[in-house]
């Protein structure tokens, strides 16, 4: 049996991960933002499906990230509410 | 340069600039809080967000497969236009993201003065897991204290030399010198090196298949550093690096719970380190700035041992 020492380490760890993976993913977002800008500047009027696949495919990308962020604010507010208890 | 040329030269460092290094980090770190967490909530039985945490983690994978979409578009594109040769960035490169030093990344925010406490306040429930696992006691000084706050990529190369030396007391200094926060961060940084090792030791993607090659590469020298680690962690690591469906590792683990997160982290340090020693390779070169290492071919490198 984990001692309350254990499990608060242990929590306190996982949002540490928690907080970097945020900075990753909005790190990756800016980027992503970049990527959309020089692929509107270089292939502007394009026709090409795989130009239309690439611009698609990040505004995939950064909506997915968006999710992530948004999940990972709920599941932080939870494992809080549960280090509040301990 | 011809215009054409000038237009390939702009996609190629567009899809050389796609995030693929950031979001293999997030997606590390989201697995090894989530990792943690499964095991917390195990432990007391309560919901602490695990499930949120694992729809992070999904919508950042989808997110990762979004950009090899982008990345394969714009390589059609290129064939298209018959540019298809443009050089690029070197792939598989996302392990120099993860190993980057702490004082490189963005800062966090400052945390507010009423903040939780942090792990140093809870006593050094980390050592006496590392003393487990390795065999060894902190030194006196150390006893019954909780260690720093660290740089866990830091952490890693300093453990990966004390591994490639088959110093097993310098490994257990090292572990017991950080705290839990930074050795649990262990999890978080490994995968993407592991990977990369393993495919570098195999000379090719691990595969699933590839489980008990690297099992025999590694295993004696794992348990040899760390007397107190158990078999299946190992070999979950091992599976997770061969991307071994989950469904298949599940199978395999039956109703066995899953390990302690410390053992977990510092097994893939050492693993880290074994599988360095294998190619031959010193710790330096997890230093993300350190150029590509001339790869022997996989039988050169086990021979040379």
């Amino acid at each position: 049996m984990a001692s309350v020492a254990e499990l608060r380490a242990a929590v306190e760890a996982a949002l540490q991960q928690v907080t970097e993976g945020q900075q990753a993913i909005q790190a990756a977002r800016e980027k992503i933002g970049e990527a959309q800008q020089s692929l509107a500047a270089a292939l502007d009027g394009s026709a090409s499906d795989a130009v239309g696949a690439a611009h698609a495919s990040l505004s995939q990308a950064e909506q997915q990230l968006e999710d992530s962020f948004t999940a990972t604010l709920a599941a932080v507010e939870q494992a809080h509410n549960y280090t509040a208890s301990l | 340069m011809s215009l054409l040329q000038e237009l390939g030269a702009q996609l190629r460092a567009t899809a050389d600039g796609l995030p693929t290094g950031e979001m293999a980090v997030a997606m590390n770190k989201l697995r090894s809080a989530v990792e943690l967490l499964r095991w917390v909530q195990e432990e007391s039985s309560q919901d602490i967000g695990v499930a949120r945490l694992g729809h992070a983690v999904e919508h950042t994978e989808t997110a990762t497969a979004a950009l090899r979409a982008c990345e394969d578009a714009i390589d059609r594109y290129l064939t298209v236009l018959g540019l298809a040769a443009t050089p690029g960035a070197a792939p598989g490169q996302e392990w120099r993201t993860a190993m980057r030093r702490e004082e490189d990344r963005p800062r966090p925010e400052k945390q507010p003065d009423d903040a939780p406490a942090t792990p140093e306040a809870l006593g050094p429930w980390w050592q006496q897991r590392v003393a487990r696992l390795t065999g060894e006691a902190p030194s006196s000084e150390r006893a019954g204290k909780t260690g720093e706050q660290g740089d866990t990529s830091e952490l890693l190369r300093r453990i990966a030399a004390g591994v490639r030396a088959g110093d097993r007391a310098r490994l257990g200094r090292e572990l017991h010198a950080v705290n839990a926060s930074t050795g649990l961060g262990l999890s978080a940084v490994t995968p993407t090196v592991l990977h990369r090792l393993a495919g570098d030791l195999l000379g090719h993607d691990p595969r699933p298949e590839d489980v008990p090659r690297l099992r025999t590469a590694a295993e004696g020298r794992v348990k040899a550093l760390l007397p107190g680690t158990e078999p299946h962690v190992l070999e979950t690591l091992l599976d997770r690096i061969c991307r071994v469906p989950v469904q298949q590792q599940q199978q395999k683990r039956g109703d066995q719970p899953p390990g302690h997160p410390a053992d977990t982290a510092v097994t893939a340090s050492v693993l880290t380190g074994v599988l360095l020693a294998r190619l031959g390779r010193d710790a330096g070169t997890l230093d993300p700035s350190t150029p590509e290492p001339v790869r022997p071919r996989p039988e050169q490198a086990e021979e040379s041992r």
